[in-house]
C-alpha cells in the first residue's frame, strides 16, 4: 500500500514527464520495489503501442473522400456572389425601373400653321398650296431627335382650289411623310 | 451559410498545400479521438472548412499545426457530444489467434486494437491530452498550448490517462485468460 503514492509519478516517469526534482526518489524506489517495475514496464509497453499508432498508414481513399469533399464545399462556397455584389445588383435594378417607371411629359402639340394664301392662277389646274411647313429631315442620318421618336399628331395639309367651294384638306403622318 | 473568402487562385493553391501536408495528421487525431472512421473524415473535413476561412488571419510565423491541433480537438468533442459513441469492454470483440507463422506481427497488432479501444474508453480531456502527447509525441508544453490549459493539468490528464488505460488492458487480457 506504500506504493500507492508513487503510482502517479511513476505514470508520469514512464513517459518522460516527471519533473526533474521527483526523479531521484522516484528511481529510487524502483530500484527496490519490483511491483513498481512491473508497473513502469508496463506502462512503457503502452505508450510504444499508442506511438506506434501515429506510424500506422490510414487509407488512402479515407484520406482522398475527404480532400475530395473538402475542395468540392470549398470551390462551391467561394462561387457564391457576395453580399456585396447583390447589393450592387438590387440598386442597379431599382435605378433602372425607376427610369422605365418615370412619369413622361406629353409631347408639345404642335400648332399648325394654318394660312391660306391666294390662289395660284393656274388655267385648268388645281393650284394646290402647302400651309404647313414639313418637318426637314435631319442631314444626320443617325440622328434622331427625341420628339421623331413619338409618333406626333397628323399634319394638315390645305389644297386650295380655283374654286373657293372646293378645299382639300389632306392629313399627313409626320413620320412616313419624312421618310 | 459559412461565408468564405472569395476565390483566390494563389490562396486556393496555398490552401491546398497545406491541407496535403497535414490531411494525413489531422484524420489520424480525428479518429484516435472519436474511434469511427465516419465521424473522424467528417471532424477532419470540418477542420479544413475553418481553416480556409481563417487562412488570411492565421499567423503563419508560427505554422498551422497548433492551430490545425486546437481546431481538430474542439470539433472532435463537439462531434463526439452530439454522437456520443462509446465503448465498453463488453464491445471489444474476442481477439483471433494469430497463425505462427505471422505471430508477431498479428500479436502486435491485436495490442494496438487493445490500445485503441481503451483510448476510446477514457474521458475526452485525458484521450485528446494523451493522443497528443503520446501517439502524436508533442511536448508537454505543446499540449499545454494547444488544449489552452497549464502544464500541470496536462501532466494530470496524461498521468490518469495512462493509468486508466493500463487498467483497461489489464482487465481485457484477464478477462481472456
Amino acid at each position: 500500500m506504500s506504493c500507492l503514492k508513487f503510482v502517479n509519478d511513476i505514470a508520469l516517469y514512464a513517459g518522460g514527464d516527471l519533473p526533474a526534482g521527483r526523479i531521484g526518489r522516484i528511481e529510487s524506489h524502483l530500484a527496490e520495489c519490483p511491483d513498481c517495475r512491473a508497473l513502469a514496464e508496463e506502462l512503457r509497453a503502452s505508450r510504444v503501442l499508442l506511438g506506434e499508432l501515429r506510424d500506422e498508414p490510414l487509407e488512402d481513399a479515407m484520406v482522398a473522400h475527404v480532400r475530395q469533399r473538402v475542395m468540392a464545399e470549398v470551390r462551391a462556397a467561394t462561387r457564391q456572389p457576395s453580399r456585396l455584389y447583390w447589393k450592387l445588383a438590387l440598386a442597379a435594378t431599382l435605378a433602372l425601373l425607376a427610369v422605365l417607371m418615370r412619369p413622361r411629359p406629353h409631347p408639345a402639340k404642335k400648332v399648325l400653321a394654318h394660312s391660306v394664301g391666294a390662289p395660284r392662277a393656274t388655267a385648268g389646274s388645281h393650284a394646290a398650296q402647302t400651309v404647313v411647313p414639313v418637318a426637314r429631315k435631319s442631314r444626320h442620318r443617325y440622328h434622331r431627335a427625341p420628339a421623331a421618336a413619338q409618333p406626333g399628331p397628323p399634319l394638315l395639309v390645305q389644297f386650295v382650289t380655283d374654286d373657293p367651294n372646293i378645299v382639300i384638306y389632306w392629313l399627313v403622318n409626320p413620320k412616313t411623310q419624312g421618310g | 451559410m459559412t461565408a468564405y473568402p472569395r476565390e483566390n487562385s494563389g490562396e486556393l493553391a496555398a490552401f491546398e498545400r497545406i491541407m496535403s501536408q497535414c490531411e494525413r495528421r489531422v484524420l489520424r487525431v480525428a479518429l484516435r479521438l472519436l474511434s469511427n472512421p465516419q465521424d473522424a473524415q467528417d471532424a477532419a473535413q470540418e477542420v479544413f472548412l475553418r481553416l480556409y476561412k481563417h487562412l488570411a488571419h492565421l499567423d503563419q510565423t508560427r505554422g498551422y499545426e497548433p492551430w490545425l491541433y486546437r481546431v481538430t480537438v474542439n470539433v472532435c468533442r463537439d462531434t463526439a457530444r452530439v454522437r456520443r459513441r462509446s465503448v465498453a469492454l463488453e464491445d471489444v470483440p474476442d481477439l483471433v489467434a494469430p497463425q505462427p507463422d505471422a505471430y508477431h506481427d498479428a500479436a502486435r497488432a491485436q495490442q494496438r486494437e487493445i490500445i485503441r479501444r481503451g483510448l476510446s474508453c477514457l474521458g475526452e480531456k485525458e484521450r485528446a491530452a494523451l493522443v497528443l502527447r503520446d501517439v502524436e509525441g508533442l511536448s508537454t508544453r505543446e499540449v499545454a498550448g494547444i488544449l489552452d490549459s497549464s502544464e500541470n493539468t496536462v501532466r494530470s490528464q496524461i498521468c490518469s490517462a495512462r493509468l486508466k488505460l493500463r487498467d483497461f488492458t489489464g482487465r481485457l487480457l484477464r478477462r481472456r485468460s
